[in-house]
């Protein structure tokens, strides 16, 4: 049975609609993302998903149970890290991670979720004195300490800089195979690809795509682009010429040529018949950052 | 540790850090209260003060100035920040309702500003300055004065979104509140419309009617209705207005 199950769920705020029937379901243990241009309705998905708002019409089930009952049972069950939540600055992170312990009927050992958050040596240091990357990896110590059975975790990374960023990616991907459901909320494609196992691209409170990370880049029939610097000038309608070529161009001394999948292979070896080597040769596959431009912006002029 | 007693264990500590807080609420009147007491001159009955003396007119001033501190400026202090931080919302995600934090809060509020005048009453008994002499009425008097500033506490609390314009409102009424109770200019040298106004205050009535206990006298009708009237529509409001998010 899914861990997640949510149906055609509509929500609108004084006469806008937000969601639009957003359907979508999620396997226990999977890493599911949920990916949206900003005010496309992600957060008040998962805020109807973790009860915190309640839906016009549609039916969520999370874990057996309706998050609009906002009951105890489904507060143990669901842990949410919200996006911009803070604690108090003189707070310390053995204090808030004590004072949380104390609301669930069995929470985790925060000390262990200290060491494979690596904060063991922040224990003691006041919320206010904590790193960007410190105090996101508390919030996500926060939504797990219940020993939840799905924790949502709501735009994590926004704001942290990339290497704290890599440093809660690294946590998350230590959380797969530990059978939590996460339900993760970016705008980060790099963030989805490297997590998730699958996502859904909403957009205008709808969803527009699900799929892998693969399957979505995959998905957009973008060209493959190879660049690179030829060991003497080559004219480029010599490459058009090439069935797997769609575009040829000069960019100072280096070339730029679109295709089909094989475009790589066929330019390669048209150029060695002429004797001309290929240098700093970089090729492009689609990635999921396409996909989501690609599905994002056809959803905006379908709406024109 | 339940997890009420986890929550106000922790709003305690958060609260001791608060230096500002302790200063003001705790230590300042006790330390006024301690002066005041170790002043014999202060117990003579004065003819300008209507003849009460000046202890026994300045004892309730201190008394309101404890709980006026922690109910009307740290508490929507507290909680707007809260607010403001996401504190509250994050509350509610867990099994623990946001409705505990307040409890805890309320609990607090009371009890330090219960402690501080139990000090501010005990410890200048000791320096020879006279008990309240109906400690019942005296003690009536003071929850009923704490649940019309406890309540105005709540109505700033919940009508103000941003933590620092709360804190400023706390500020202006604090000081209002005080000059009513009489930290000023004391009930009994005000002018008559004054005076007239301020029974119609929370803090005047509160001032009056421990100061009458303290005399060992029935507090008058009016100032008990005065403060059952603060604390029942400030409650009302506030459960009315308050917002989590």
């Amino acid at each position: 049975m899914a861990m997640i199950d949510v149906q055609d769920v509509r929500k609108a705020y004084g006469g806008r609609t937000v969601l639009d029937g957003v359907s979508f379901t999620v396997e226990p243990g999977e890493i599911f993302g949920i990916l949206g241009p900003n005010g496309a309705g992600k957060t008040t998905t998962v805020e109807c998903i973790g009860g915190l708002r309640r839906r016009d019409g549609g039916r969520i089930c999370v874990a057996g149970m309706d998050p609009a009952d906002e009951g105890t049972a489904f507060r143990e069950a669901v842990g949410i890290q919200l996006q911009e939540s803070r604690l108090p600055d003189k707070q310390t992170v053995r204090e808030a991670l004590e004072l949380y312990s104390a609301f669930y009927a069995r929470p985790r050992d925060w000390r262990e979720l200290v060491a494979r958050l690596d904060l063991a040596g922040q224990q003691d240091a006041a919320y206010a004195t904590l790193s960007g990357g410190q105090k996101q990896r508390l919030s996500v110590a926060l939504a797990l300490i219940g020993n939840p059975r799905v924790a949502i975790l709501d735009e994590l990374t926004t704001g942290l800089d990339p290497a704290a960023r890599r440093e809660v990616w690294g946590l998350l991907e230590d959380l797969r195979g530990t059978g939590v459901t996460l339900l993760l909320v970016s705008h980060f494609m790099e963030e989805a690809e490297r997590l998730c196992d699958r996502v859904a691209v909403i957009d205008a409170g709808r969803v527009v795509a699900l799929d892998t990370p693969e399957g979505l880049a995959a998905s957009v029939q973008t060209d493959q682009r190879m660049t690179f610097e030829p060991s003497r000038p080559v004219d480029p309608d010599l490459l058009r010429l090439l069935p797997e070529v769609h575009t040829a161009t000069e960019q100072g001394s280096r070339l730029v040529v679109t295709g089909t999948d094989d475009v790589t292979a066929a330019v390669v070896i048209a150029l060695h018949g002429h004797g001309i080597a290929v240098h700093r040769l970089r090729v492009d596959q689609p990635r999921l950052d396409d996909a989501f431009v690609a599905l994002t912006h056809e959803d905006e002029e379908a709406h024109r | 540790m339940s997890a009420a007693t986890a929550m106000i264990r922790s709003e305690a500590r958060l609260l001791a850090r608060n230096p500002g807080v302790v200063l003001w609420a705790a230590i300042l009147p006790v330390a006024a209260a301690v002066v005041l007491g170790a002043l014999p001159a202060t117990r003579n009955p004065t003819a300008d003060l209507g003849g009460s003396s000046f202890f026994s007119v300045y004892q309730p001033v201190l008394v309101l100035f404890a709980i006026a501190i922690l109910a009307i400026q740290a508490l929507p202090d507290v909680l707007t920040r809260y607010r403001e931080m996401g504190v509250l919302k994050r509350l509610r995600t867990t099994p623990a309702s946001p409705a505990l934090l307040l409890v805890a809060q309320l609990v607090l509020v009371l009890g330090v500003s219960v402690l501080s005048t139990v000090v501010i009453v005990v410890v200048p008994a000791f320096l020879g300055a006279p008990l309240p002499r109906s400690p019942l009425l005296f003690l009536l008097a003071y929850l009923l004065s704490a649940w019309a500033f406890l309540g105005i506490g709540m109505v700033i609390a919940s009508l103000f979104r941003n933590a620092k314009v709360a804190a400023g409102f706390g500020t202006v009424l604090f000081f209002v509140l005080q000059f009513f109770a009489g930290l000023w200019i004391q009930r009994p040298l005000m002018p008559g419309w004054m005076r007239g106004i301020s029974d119609w205050t929370a803090s005047g009535a509160a001032s009056q009617a421990l100061a009458d206990a303290a005399a060992g006298h029935w507090p008058r009708l009016l100032h008990i209705g005065v403060l059952l009237g603060w604390g029942v529509v400030t409650s009302l409001l506030a459960v009315r207005l308050f917002r989590w998010e």
